[in-house]
């Protein structure tokens, strides 16, 4: 039937909610990746805050915030397996460690250094955490990877790397957060009115 | 369009909690009710809704058009002053869409009706998309539905393109996702779209309405202190609009889905003026706003607020007497008079049709039942089927 007027696939195993987290695939890299364009940014590799620092010793507190900022972004997206072996057979020997989190426990690899680019911006910089391979199995080995599977070119040596700025767009700075709480107070207010059996949710 | 029995998938409860379809009953009452179905002829759902749904939708485009640029129009759909600008510079500047779902009546025969537009937090998405989707490609492969039977549901496949679309307008590989606390059914909803946006090649963080923050430099935050930048939010504009972060919207410049445009076409002001620009239209109901009606109405009108959500607030007026048929927390901010045109009844049901687009384009239908004729308070939501 040609005209088929439902979705053709769904993978189902990705619509599963209730089992352990499984692997991530490697290698696919995003439709975003696949874009070509012009207007590419400067961006530099550092395996340390320290190196980064040596670049910009005025920037110290930048390089501390984006080194975090990798970290965190590396807890969330990197790629996750449900063995030590897979992670390994993907990274190298002793170069995953164990989460365990409300999904369940599965391995990721160590964060091998992060990528910034426009640090001194005023408004706003970017970071992400790049992983690299020691296994002998892996096309990964001795390059840096990104978490969504992008592999850079040249090997890890390679420091520099001029990178498009729709792979991530800047984030703004954040300090501190000063207050919590200014959205939703609708909800209490509306919700408060009893009748309906429906008293929460907001979609129509 | 034919309404019919069929003895449910025995494991589908098994099954709804193997994929997090955690809202199948609430209140005590069934809401999925795979027990009967709904059959269209492929000639029904193309003639009569997909093709009326997308004409549907450019009229409301024109209506955000013509609305943006008049500051009476700005005045009369309750738009705070505010933020005229900004919902104008969201509406000029081409923010993107996501989805909105248009409620219609429809009885099989003739032109669907208009009754609104769910243009900024429609839910039942997750039971379209994808949950009907599977009960449909179960029932056929244990061959309680003949092989030939589709559905009017590319929702998933255009929900998951969309978000590649937009991360690609707007050079983003990270959106965040929001709702409020304490209901699986919103929470539901937006689990869903984080998943297709994971699908797109999107990462996708999750933050409650009531935890967003506001940083020392200007931007709105995750519990994470991570700056918002690109956020969904399952969360009413009119409410936002009118809460103490409001004043923040203009410095945290986020890239809101749905954007602030859609608080034009997502408020019931939209019917009187659909009315007065597209008058008589075949797919629409005649409209007014309640201060512009004319002294003497003829016949059945229903009296709704221009904000009003699950049924709230509702009168009818017959013969100019006005009767309540349900209360709650809306109407100060003005109501508007639409046409009475009844559900469709099959067996004791009153049958809506939720008809969806991503961006503009037709996306597939939900079929929601009640017991009740206007509030649709408790309704449950039954698939349906092309043959």
């Amino acid at each position: 039937m040609s005209t088929q007027k439902r979705t053709k696939h769904i993978d189902l195993s990705r619509m599963r909610k209730a089992f352990a987290v499984k692997p991530l695939t490697l290698g696919i890299a995003s439709v975003l990746l696949s874009a070509c364009a012009d207007d590419r940014q400067q961006a530099q590799i550092y395996t340390s805050v320290d190196d980064c620092n040596n670049d910009y010793p005025d920037a110290r507190d930048q390089c501390q915030a984006a080194y975090q900022q990798a970290v965190e972004e590396a807890a969330r997206t990197s790629p996750k397996f449900s063995t030590v072996n897979d992670c390994e057979h993907e990274f190298g020997t002793n170069q995953c460690r164990q989460v365990t989190n409300e999904s369940g426990s599965f391995f990721m690899p160590f964060m091998a250094g992060y990528m910034v680019s426009q640090l001194l911006s005023p408004r706003s910089y970017y970071s992400q955490p790049l992983f690299t391979s020691y296994s002998p199995y892996s096309s990964f080995r001795s390059r840096w990877v990104s978490a969504d599977g992008h592999v850079f070119n040249g090997d890890i040596r390679k420091r520099n790397y001029k990178v498009s700025p729709s792979q991530f767009k800047p984030k703004p700075t954040v300090t501190r957060t000063m207050s919590r709480g200014g959205f939703g107070s609708s909800v209490r207010a509306k919700s408060s009115w009893g009748s309906s059996s429906r008293s929460s949710g907001w979609g129509g | 369009m034919l309404r019919r029995q069929l003895a449910p998938r025995p494991d589908w409860q098994q099954q709804a909690a193997q994929y997090g379809f955690h809202f199948h009953t609430m209140y005590g009452e069934p809401y999925w009710d795979e027990s009967v179905y709904y059959q269209f002829s492929l000639a029904q759902i193309e003639n009569d809704i997909e093709n009326p749904s997308a004409e549907l939708h450019e009229m409301c485009l024109a209506v955000v058009d013509a609305v943006v640029n008049s500051e009476q129009l700005l005045t009369k759909f309750q738009i705070p002053r505010p933020f005229w600008e900004l919902v104008r510079d969201a509406w000029q500047s081409g923010a993107p869409s996501l989805y909105s779902r248009l409620d219609l009546v429809y009885d099989g025969n003739g032109p669907a009706k208009l009754l609104e537009n769910n243009a900024d937090t429609p839910t039942s998405l997750y039971e379209t998309g994808f949950w009907q989707w599977l009960w449909l490609e179960q029932q056929v492969d244990r061959q309680q539905l003949p092989r030939a039977s589709d559905q009017f549901n590319s929702l998933q496949e255009k929900l998951v393109y969309r978000f590649a679309d937009i991360a690609q307008w707007y050079g983003i590989n990270q959106m965040h996702f929001a709702c409020c606390k304490d209901t699986d059914e919103d929470r539901g909803t937006v689990q869903y779209l984080q998943d297709c946006a994971i699908a797109a090649g999107l990462s996708a963080d999750f933050v409650f309405i009531e935890d967003i923050g506001l940083a020392d430099t200007g931007v709105f935050t995750d519990l994470a202190d991570a700056p918002i930048t690109d956020c969904f939010k399952l969360y009413p504009w009119e409410f936002m609009l009118r809460e103490s972060y409001a004043t923040e919207l203009a410095q945290a410049q986020v890239n809101w889905l749905e954007p602030l445009w859609k608080s034009i076409i997502s408020n019931k002001a939209l019917l009187p003026q659909l009315w007065k620009m597209f008058p008589n239209h075949p797919n629409l109901l005649p409209a007014y706003f309640a201060d512009e009606a004319p002294s003497s109405l003829d016949g059945k009108w229903v009296k709704k607020p221009l904000f009003s959500r699950e049924g709230a607030n509702i009168s009818l007026i017959e013969n100019n007497q006005t009767s309540t048929l349900s209360d709650g927390p809306y109407g100060e901010e003005g109501f508007i008079l639409q046409a009475f045109h009844p559900l469709p009844r099959f067996e004791r049901n009153y049958t809506l049709i939720g008809s969806w687009l991503v961006d503009n384009l037709p996306a597939g239908i939900s079929v929601r039942e009640d017991t009740s004729l206007i509030t649709q308070d408790l309704s449950r939501y039954v698939p349906h089927i092309i043959l």
